[in-house]
């Protein structure tokens, strides 16, 4: 892709459940500084995929190189290092509900790179200001607030320590169109500010339209699609076409209601 | 016909659960001893599980103390030998109803908080969030609680120890008349070192092992609200009983001659 580097290449990845079969054989490269929105149908193995990039699951078999560096396996200090580079907002923010806002914006910085309470406080109420939430929310709960201001302090605590590379899980899920709106907007412009790579899961096509440069459809475990978001209208994929159109009739039919496609 | 195999899922379900309660605690255990460590989150739960228990192991003691100076002086009168109430109460709190009632409160009480809060953790993928911010939720949640648990039980038990042979003493002294210096005496006499190392090495233990169920059935609850319940429930149980066995192997080790 315009000569970048590869910055995560997944190959042959697959993870089961029991006898679920979630990811199946599935090929994936993400280049450095682009943002890639994997799209798909509830329960097709968006979240696990992501879940086994960042360490959190570990794949059955596959492969998994970030900057080169095979990080399947890898474990305690190894992965830590590896996770250094990155920064994850969650489905549901995951706030640590003990710690004011501050607290969990900057808790990777004094944690995972031993930057002082005084100092974590100060970038961290700047960070709360970026996504824009004021000083006096800073001593704040997580439980004091809404979801929407919930998903800018996970963003706050994901940009935080200035990462390499950023994981959103269905940014925009829970809250409302316009709330939805300006987190796109947030995540366009920490991405754009960090140079970072971000790989983005939804089934909101709206903000994946707004999030992207490229889209990839995962579908029955492995990615059916991929391309530019400009071209997934004339994408000439049946599965995408009956995604993006949300049409109950189509390819799709038969693992989503568990009968022959039409 | 089905019966057999059905016994030997529930036998290698239970060896693949006590492998993976062994494998947590040897991993939580490692993580005590190697940095980076997290001095304010032990003094936290110090105060968590130590002085914030106070008020319920003081309480257990004190009535404990009083009821075991009445309870053995009415038995006792039976054949004169009143005068062992003192001794009885002494050893009876310090090696085994010390030890064992502020475990068995210490475990309903911090056992199931620390399921439930680690519980929370894991359903809300709070735990998840720990690893992608580079810190091991060995380090951060398991460590300082084991620790804090190992610490502060034998300081709750020598407590109870105190405040429970003080029971003792009041209801000795000003319901049933003893005299304050025989019976003070009387309870120093045959006190030894090894009746208080017993029971506080037996704290140590027990605190070890509410920490690590608490944050075990915590760390491994799934399933929303009702995995969280399931979690406090198995705890609190586990951690219980637990306890009564322990405290029968640490007893004999002691005591058997």
């Amino acid at each position: 892709m315009n000569g970048r580097p590869v910055k995560i290449a997944l190959r042959g990845l697959t993870k089961s459940f029991g006898k679920k079969h979630v990811l199946r054989d599935l090929d994936l490269d993400i280049y450095e500084g682009e943002s890639i929105a994997v799209i798909g149908a509830s329960g097709t193995g968006k979240s696990v995929l992501l879940k086994n990039i960042v360490g959190i699951l570990t794949p059955d078999s596959g492969s998994i190189k970030i900057d080169g560096e095979e990080v399947t396996g890898l474990s305690g200090n190894a992965r830590d290092r590896v996770n250094r580079k990155l920064g994850m907002l969650f489905q549901g923010a995951a706030l640590f509900d003990s710690l004011p806002l501050w607290e969990n914006v900057g808790f990777g910085l004094m944690s995972a790179h031993g930057v002082s309470r005084a100092d974590a406080r100060i970038a961290a109420i700047e960070r709360l200001r970026q996504v824009g939430l004021d000083e006096d929310s800073a001593d704040r709960f997580p439980a004091d607030i809404s979801a929407g201001a919930q998903k800018r302090v996970g963003l706050a605590r994901a940009i935080a320590t200035e990462p390499e590379i950023l994981f959103f899980d269905e940014p925009t899920t829970g809250i409302d169109p316009i709330m939805g709106d300006v987190i796109d907007k947030l995540i366009v412009k920490s991405v754009k500010e960090l140079g970072a790579t971000a790989l983005t899961i939804s089934h909101d096509m709206d903000s994946a339209r707004r999030i992207a440069d490229r889209i990839a459809m995962i579908h029955e475990g492995k990615i059916a699609w991929v391309g530019d978001v400009a071209k997934i209208d004339n994408s000439g994929n049946e599965i995408v076409d009956q995604f993006i159109h949300g049409r109950v009739d189509g390819p799709m039919s038969a693992s989503l209601l568990g009968t022959p496609a039409a | 016909m089905s019966l057999i195999p059905a016994i030997g899922r529930v036998f290698l379900s239970f060896l693949a659960s006590t492998g993976r309660l062994a494998m947590f605690a040897g991993v939580s255990v490692s993580h005590i001893f190697r940095p980076p460590f997290y001095p304010r989150l032990l003094l936290r739960q110090i105060i968590e599980i130590g002085y914030y228990s106070l008020p319920v192991v003081g309480l257990t003691a004190v009535f404990t103390g009083m009821v075991l100076a009445l309870q053995s002086y009415t038995g006792f009168a039976r054949f004169n030998a009143e005068g062992a109430v003192a001794t009885v109460v002494v050893l009876s709190i310090t090696r085994e109803l010390a030890p064992v009632l502020t475990g068995l409160m210490v475990a309903g009480r911090i056992g199931a908080a620390m399921a439930a809060e680690i519980g929370t953790m894991r359903v809300t993928e709070q735990i998840d969030a720990l690893s992608t911010l580079a810190t091991n939720p060995y380090k951060y949640l398991i460590a300082p609680r084991l620790l804090a648990a190992l610490i502060m039980l034998p300081c709750c038990v020598l407590i109870a120890d105190i405040i429970g042979v003080y029971g003792g003493y009041l209801v000795a002294v000003h319901k049933l008349d003893f005299n304050p210096a025989v019976y003070l005496k009387n309870s120093w006499q045959f006190l030894e070192l090894v009746d208080v190392i017993s029971g506080l090495v037996k704290a140590g233990v027990f605190g070890f092992l509410i920490a690590l169920m608490g944050c075990y059935h915590g760390f491994y609850s799934k399933g929303g609200a009702q995995g969280v319940g399931s979690a406090t429930t198995n705890a609190v149980v586990s951690a219980s009983i637990l306890i009564l066995g322990f405290n029968y192997l640490i007893t004999e080790a002691f005591f058997s001659q």
